[in-house]
């Protein structure tokens, strides 16, 4: 009997070290997360940076926690480059078609760039159920289709802001400079692609036409347009107090760069995306002083003390990549995409794509762009305060090189000033 | 406004003129039509980036080392791919152009993206000037490309190598029998319309940054002014610049910005329809007659 428990003993210990690594193994099997995005671009190039450090700093700690078990994360990414001119919209989809199939992500980050390629692409992520925070493409329309069918898509989600989201801030931007200084007249520039056309009608619909402001012109620049001269001498022959820029392309810099240089005595405040980042200072040799730009969410390229997670945020993306972050739009959103989607595993429990789309639905969590809930469209909720919502910010460059937020006023850090030659109205 | 349109549509005429010579002295001279031109211009940006704020080389050093860089890789361009297809357009045009596209491709792919790259401009200030304010940027590009046409003139005119250009350009067959070696002067031509995109690039991209995109933006407006010009005409090739220079500042001011990229397609249609050969082109003056 004796033997027999003895080589019992020696069978079970001889089967469990051989056995051993491959228990090892499945503890270590990583959760992966894809990231289909434009590398090619900032917002993507960036993004990627950050779900890398968020990936990062789980994986510090010993990863998820699944169950009795803690499983790390890892990234796996391709470059859909549907933010590209000229590339069709199936070719980003078969990307992301590759990237569900070949390596099987249990959720997706960042998505595509543009909303045609979101919308289409919403049938194929339903169709392999697999869960996505989207962060960069803002048509409300994807919204419209999950309220339609809310079993079919309820896999899709988006952390950053909407286009209805931003014609909010950018009203009240205005709204705002109307109160403080009694301006009533403005110059609508935009770039002629269809989210800014739409911004800009939008806006002008909804609040110039009613408020009773004056439209001294409206005008729509192609993508690549490297003159603005035309529309700064329009600006003050007719007496616009504000321009309202609305640009997503490299160029427009120049047009801060020629408001400056022809000294155009009207507040320039909108969104030019290059503005955003610290680097736009010397970019654009230092003529940028007095430029309102709204970046998108808090925390994408722009902190605020009164968020203090904000600013750690920005400051561990210097130290790791060793320079700052310069896109206003999508680096926050998916750095709290990695841990919205960290944190409804852990709730779920498991992996399986209807209850982390459960989960995440459920999110309700203060991090870098202030409070994140999801609406029954899944968009992520954004208003005015960081302690109720998620919020964007609006900061003004000021002449000696420096970021100083100036909206909402939860988070404003100073009032905005006006450029030389243009006084106050009231 | 009238007025600063004007002076706005001539600086606008200087740059597109800019954009435009070193493509049309290429193909004047040695036929070849460099559809890597754009992608030389932005070739030639991202080196003087890199050499002003990885090595700490100072701009206008970086500027010429890099115009230098890109001569070279002209000539290179020649000398190993395009003396193989000299002769036939189709396969010249393919492989410039595809030349083009490794070369813009690859900058994106290294992430040569954002707005971080950009050049400074030469002087930092603002003139009025009747009435509108311009800036010293905008005011050196019109002086220096004055002076550069001149150089060019004298170039052409009075050395022997700019002699050989105009031999080669005139009659090729006959140029070989004076000891021109024809290979020899075109891929001097492609080099030298590569350090003129170069050139042209040091002056203008300080107005704005450095982005891959505008590699083929370059190329586009080469393309439109020499082809409303005369391919190879370099007198064409100036009044079409101000043709669709001051089309595009009119049209901006007058009609809407958004109608501006449709000028210069409209212009080569117009072009292509009453003269083929463009304003000032040869090239098929004979047919147009018959």
């Amino acid at each position: 009997m004796e033997k027999r428990i003895c080589s019992l003993t020696i069978f079970l210990a001889f089967v469990s070290v051989l056995a051993s690594p491959f228990v090892a193994a499945h503890a270590a099997d990583p959760i992966v997360i894809g990231v289909p995005t434009s590398t090619g671009f900032v917002e993507g190039k960036e993004g990627l940076a950050v779900v890398e450090m968020a990936v990062e700093e789980i994986n510090a700690k010993g990863g998820v926690t699944l169950g009795s078990e803690k499983r790390p994360f890892k990234v796996e990414s391709i470059d859909i480059r549907d933010a590209a001119p000229g590339v069709p919209v199936p070719e980003a989809l078969l990307g992301l078609e590759k990237i569900i199939l070949d390596k099987k992500p249990s959720a997706l980050l960042i998505g595509p760039f543009r909303s045609e390629a979101l919308l289409a692409g919403m049938d194929i992520i339903a169709k392999y159920k697999v869960p996505m925070l989207g962060t960069i493409a803002m048509s409300p329309a994807s919204e419209a289709k999950i309220k339609k069918d809310p079993d079919k898509y309820k896999y899709i989600f988006r952390t950053c802001l909407n286009a209805k989201y931003l014609v909010k801030y950018l009203v009240a931007v205005m709204a705002f400079v109307n109160k403080e200084f009694g301006f009533n007249k403005v110059f609508i520039m935009n770039q002629d692609v269809a989210w800014a056309r739409a911004t800009a009608d939008l806006i002008k619909k909804h609040y110039f036409d009613k408020a009773g402001w004056q439209v001294v012109g409206h005008e729509a620049y192609p993508t690549g347009t490297l003159d603005f001269s035309s529309a700064m001498m329009k600006v003050r022959a007719g007496g616009a107090q504000v321009i309202l820029p609305i640009f997503d392309m490299p160029q427009s810099g120049i047009l801060v760069k020629q408001w400056n240089a022809m000294k155009v005595p009207a507040l320039l405040a909108g969104f030019i995306s290059p503005l955003a980042g610290p680097g736009a200072w010397k970019t654009f040799d230092a003529k940028i002083g007095g430029a309102i730009n709204v970046n998108f969410e808090l925390g994408s390229a722009m902190g605020s003390p009164k968020v203090p997670c904000s600013m750690d945020f920005l400051a561990a993306y210097e130290k790791k990549y060793g320079k700052p972050m310069e896109a206003g739009h999508g680096p926050a959103p998916t750095y709290e995409s990695v841990y919205i989607l960290a944190e409804a595993i852990e709730r779920a429990g498991s992996i399986d794509p209807d209850a982390i789309a459960a989960e995440i639905a459920k999110t309700d969590r203060t991090g870098v762009m202030g409070k994140i809930k999801f609406d029954d469209g899944h968009q992520a909720i954004f208003d005015m305060d960081p302690k109720d919502s998620a919020v964007a910010c609006v900061f003004q460059w000021r002449e000696d090189g420096k970021r100083v937020n100036v909206f909402p006023q939860a988070i404003a850090d100073g009032k905005i000033q006006l450029p030389a030659g243009l006084k106050p109205v009231k | 406004m009238f007025v600063g349109t004007v002076v706005y549509a001539l600086i606008n005429s200087v740059i597109l003129l800019l954009m435009a010579i070193g493509f049309n002295l290429t193909f004047g001279i040695s036929g070849v039509s460099n559809f890597a031109y754009g992608a030389f211009y932005i070739l030639s940006a991202f080196v003087t980036w890199m050499l002003m704020n990885w090595i700490g080389v100072p701009y206008f050093l970086s500027a010429v080392l890099s115009i230098i860089f890109t001569a070279f890789i002209g000539a290179v361009m020649y000398r190993f791919i395009l003396i193989r297809v000299r002769g036939q357009v189709l396969s010249e045009v393919i492989a410039t152009f595809g030349i083009g596209l490794i070369i813009l491709e690859f900058f994106r792919y290294l992430g040569f993206v954002g707005i971080e790259y950009s050049l400074p401009v030469f002087i930092d200030h603002s003139f009025v000037i009747a009435g509108t304010y311009v800036d010293m940027q905008r005011i050196l590009i019109v002086v220096f490309c004055i002076v550069l046409i001149l150089l060019l003139w004298l170039f052409i005119h009075h050395t022997s190598i700019g002699l050989a250009f105009r031999g080669i350009a005139q009659d090729e067959r006959t140029a070989l029998t004076f000891g021109i070696d024809s290979d020899w002067i075109a891929m001097l031509s492609v080099s030298m319309g590569a350090a003129l995109a170069a050139i042209a690039a040091t002056v203008v991209v300080p107005l704005g940054t450095i982005s891959v995109g505008e590699g083929y933006d370059v190329l586009i407006n080469a393309l439109a002014v020499c082809i409303i010009g005369g391919l190879g005409s370099t007198g064409g090739v100036i009044v079409a610049s101000l043709v669709v220079g001051f089309a595009q500042r009119f049209t901006d001011t007058y009609i809407g910005p958004h109608w501006t990229m449709i000028v210069s397609l409209v212009a080569i249609l117009l072009v292509l329809i009453v003269k083929p050969s463009g304003l000032y082109g040869k090239q098929k003056e004979l047919e147009e007659r018959i």
